[in-house]
């Protein structure tokens, strides 16, 4: 089903961007529906950081078009940069200031500034007006820097990679202050991770990329549903791993072969008696394995063998 | 905006409090071992050096905690337009650049001028302006070394260079470094965009950016030069450092003494008398004569080429030269108070241009000095603590030294030498007229040496020009030997050419790499500043073979601009222009367009 392109927060064309020999954007179309929250995955050096840096035009694309919000990226007024949200991963505030100073001066700049989805937010967090922001640990500076972005009531909040480096415990409160917050109803999220128990929590749309290209966009669910773990007992040797369809990884173990595909049905079972299987056992695998399957099939290997999902 | 402004305020507060606390500790302290108003030009310059690169470590650092890719997005990823962001930022840095350089020095201004009988003029207040404009210049300088593209970002340090080469005076210096500070904001403000590493779009933009990447990499090529001359001189057949210089060449007469300098100028007279002078040059004493007033002294110059007072040692006086007054200005050495003012005459009237102290003369009585304030010579009694005007050179003349010779004393102007008679200055205070005049035959900028004995019948006057010889703005060197008669009458008895030491290619180095380039520096280095007839030269036109080259260096950087150009995502008018401009302009033009738009790596 195709989506009006108003109703696109971000779209892509044909983007491409080059560093010298080494192409961090290969021709990525991507379209993302307004009112979701979409997950982009992708291994070190996918080009998750370029895109969001051409998205909101700190970069430029060596070729293809990036809009978001309906604005061509290059070409961003301030009012539209007062609707993008956007939190990284170091969390950069100046550390000199204190807290209420960057709130007060968060809240002069943005003109729909929401005071409810500051304090909603910043109350997960024990972060004092008085304190500098170089004084609050990394989870209080993600937390405070994920208040500044809610309260600026933005049409689309991107968040790259905005856990990492947090312990379990930040990381869990960063999540709910996200998810509970009354902000997150009126904007689009673009949600950057590692951390796939995070993305199969909050996406609704999950976007893979790989080396630049777009591997998949769909829901979590159905992109876990494409990924499929068989157990086999088969003697010897079992097939050569070059004949087996959608193969993502092998291993043997106990005697049994376990093998992880990608959208394979029942006839698999079939191709694995064929090749001798005596026993033959499908289960389902968990997002996170899913997705490193995916991402960790092409490592170390020629480009040549390549193969689209 | 506000809000950021002050946070960068807030943010600096400790580290600009203490500058301000350290400025005037250590101006404090001079100031009380020392006139700071009356220190000469290298101190002056120490002070600037010191403040230009506090302003420039201070530009370097405080873009430079934003420049990380994440950090500059936070900062610029909000509803305000770059340019605000940029206001705010660097009114805060001009803002404590202005309270730790400006402040102390309106505060020991004050001090001095209000509990010390010291001068403090007008010229002595605009300082602290002008030292905080060279620290805003170097602040800028640094912000965009920190943020524009690493390839050209560098360019901004020409702005410094421009300021410490500049030579305009007082307020037009103040205009210069005005000039400066307009265009590196205007660099700032377009280097401070959401993408760093863009080149500018715009024409003006790219204009703005141009000019000063050329001008840097022009200023690189002549430093390549500079480095090739180390070599030259330390491979040995540098002919300035040989261990005998290039016969017939103006380095050999450079390097002579008088007398066998006067014997070389003769060796080209065919007069009869030649023979004679040589003999009598063997038995007389030569005179060497030197320039007492070597800078034009303009009024309301913001610094001093050297003190400008003089010490009545008699009367245990200091006496300092007030601009705004144009009076001196004394006070007790011993007790520092105040000693009354000290004009022209009887009334204490007005000098008509800046005074300078040169020394005293054969006959005057102890403590009297004499004194050179534009075309007039005058003579400070230290009895009457009176100055009175004593010779009055024609009004277009800058008087320039005074040399007693025998029983006379002639006197250098930048277009004559004039003898007066020791005696009649001695006897009274009357103005006395020159007994005789010798106009110079060159150009004061040219001069480089002026040897005389005196003669039975007058003088034996040479004159060598060859002090740029070594430069393309230097007369091709020369000697003229005047015989200066006491009749009044004055014939030149010998010309003798001198051969260039440096070939073509070296004495043109700053011209033929590009001579637009070249036209623009001393534009630049001139602008707003009057002309000054003590450096003004005779430059012979510039050699066919050097146009030659220059024209081969404009024409391949043409064809490298074509070459370079032929990927460059630029619109055909665009391209045209950069083909003209590297046409034009030559080698540094081809840098520029090379380091503005090749590929990234």
């Amino acid at each position: 089903m195709n989506t009006p392109a108003s109703d696109l927060v971000i779209e892509t064309r044909a983007l491409s961007k080059r560093y010298g020999r080494k192409l961090a954007l290969d021709a990525l179309d991507l379209a993302m529906a307004r009112g979701q929250i979409h997950a982009i995955v992708g291994a070190n050096g996918a080009g998750k950081s370029t895109l969001f840096r051409i998205l909101l035009g700190f970069l430029p694309p060596s070729s293809g078009d990036a809009r978001i919000l309906g604005c061509d990226s290059r070409a961003l007024a301030p009012a539209d940069r007062g609707r993008i949200g956007f939190v990284n991963e170091e969390h950069t505030l100046p550390g000199w200031m204190r807290v209420e100073a960057v709130a007060a001066m968060q809240r002069h700049h943005y003109p729909r500034w929401n005071e409810r989805a500051y304090a909603e937010v910043i109350g997960h967090y024990h972060v004092l007006p008085e304190q500098k922001v170089g004084q609050l640990s990394r989870g209080e500076r993600a937390g405070f820097n994920l208040a500044l972005a809610l309260a600026q009531t933005p049409e689309l909040l991107v968040l790259d990679e905005p856990t990492l480096g947090l312990d379990v415990v930040a990381k869990r409160a960063f999540l709910e202050s996200l998810l509970y917050s009354n902000a997150m109803e009126s904007c689009t999220v673009v949600y950057c991770s590692h951390q796939m128990e995070e993305v199969e929590r909050v996406a609704d749309n999950l976007i893979v990329l790989e080396r630049g290209r777009l591997l998949s966009q769909s829901a979590p669910d159905d992109f876990r549903r494409r990924v499929s773990h068989w157990v086999a007992d088969v003697p010897f040797q079992g097939p050569a791993p070059a004949s087996i369809p959608g193969l993502l990884e092998t291993r043997r173990l106990d005697g049994l072969h376990h093998y992880l595909v990608l959208d394979q049905d029942a006839g698999f079972a079939d191709f694995l008696r064929a090749h001798g299987a005596r026993s033959v056992q499908s289960m389902a695998v968990s997002l996170d394995r899913a997705v490193n399957a995916v991402l960790a099939r092409n490592h170390a290997a020629p480009a040549a063998t390549e193969n689209a999902v | 905006m506000r809000d950021l402004f002050v946070a960068e305020l807030r943010r600096f507060r400790i580290c600009g409090l203490a500058a301000v606390l350290a400025q005037f500790v250590v101006l404090g302290f001079l100031a009380r071992m020392v006139d700071l108003a009356q220190q000469p030009l290298l101190v002056y310059r120490v002070f600037g050096a010191v403040y230009a690169v506090a302003g420039l470590l201070l530009g370097l650092y405080q873009m430079g905690s934003y420049r990380r890719p994440n950090a500059w997005l936070n900062l610029l990823h909000r509803p305000l337009p770059a340019w605000r962001i940029a206001l705010a930022l660097c009114g805060a840095g001009i803002v404590w650049l202005a309270l730790a350089v400006a402040l102390p020095l309106v505060i020991i201004a004050a001090l001095q001028h209000g509990m010390t009988a010291r001068v403090v003029d007008l010229r002595h207040w605009l300082l602290p302006l002008a030292a905080w404009q060279l620290a805003a210049a170097g602040y800028l300088a640094g912000g965009y070394a920190m943020l524009a593209n690493r390839r050209w970002s560098a360019c901004g340090l020409v702005f410094l260079v421009w300021l410490l080469l500049a030579d305009a005076s007082g307020g037009a210096a103040l205009a210069v470094q005005g000039l400066a500070l307009v265009w590196l904001a205007l660099l700032v403000g377009i280097a401070f965009k959401p993408d760093l590493a863009a080149p500018p779009r715009r024409a003006v933009a790219t204009l703005a950016t141009a000019v000063p990447v050329q001008m840097g990499a022009y200023l690189l090529l002549l430093l390549l030069g500079f480095g090739i001359e180390m070599l030259w001189i330390a491979q040995g057949s540098h002919p300035n450092n040989t261990a005998t210089p290039p016969v017939g060449g103006h380095n050999e007469v450079e390097r002579m003494a008088p007398a066998a300098r006067l014997l070389a100028a003769l060796s080209a007279s065919r007069d009869a008398q030649a023979p004679l002078w040589r003999e009598q040059i063997a038995l007389s004493k030569v005179y060497a004569l030197g320039v007492d007033v070597p800078w034009r002294l303009e009024r309301n110059a913001l610094t001093n080429h050297r003190p400008m007072g003089f010490e009545d040692a008699q009367r245990r006086v200091e006496w300092i030269f007030s601009h705004d007054r144009m009076r001196y200005e004394g006070h007790d050495l011993g007790t520092g108070k105040r000693h009354g003012e000290l004009g022209v005459g009887s009334d204490d009237g007005a000098f008509p241009a800046p005074a300078m102290a040169a020394g005293t003369l054969p006959g005057l009585a102890e403590g009297d000095a004499v004194l050179i304030a534009g075309n007039t010579l005058y003579h400070y009694l230290s009895e009457t603590a009176q100055v009175w005007p004593r010779l009055r050179l024609p009004t277009a003349e800058l008087l320039l030294a005074t040399t007693p010779v025998g029983e006379a004393l002639v006197v250098q102007s930048d277009h004559a030498l004039y003898l007066v008679d020791n005696g009649a200055l001695a006897a009274n205070e009357a103005l006395v007229q020159p007994r005789l005049r010798l106009a110079i035959p060159g150009r004061q900028g040219d001069l480089r040496n002026i040897d005389l004995i005196e003669l039975v019948d007058g003088y034996l006057v040479s004159f060598l020009f060859s002090n740029q010889s070594h430069e393309l703005t230097g007369v091709a060197p020369y000697q003229s030997t005047w015989w200066w008669r006491d009749d009044g009458h004055a014939t030149e008895v010998a010309h003798r050419a001198l051969r260039f030491d440096y070939p073509a290619v070296y004495r043109y180095k700053a011209w033929w790499p590009s001579p637009a380039l070249y036209a623009l520096r001393v534009g630049a280095i001139g602008l707003f500043a009057a002309p000054d007839p003590l450096v003004a030269t005779t430059p012979p036109p510039v050699p066919r073979s050097m146009w030659l080259l220059a024209g081969l260096l404009m024409l391949l950087s043409a064809l490298g601009a074509g070459w370079l150009l032929r990927r460059a995502a630029l619109s055909w008018p665009a391209r045209a222009a950069w083909v003209i401009a590297c046409g034009a302009i030559g080698l540094p033009a081809l840098v520029s367009l090379y380091l503005l738009y090749r590929e990234p790596t």
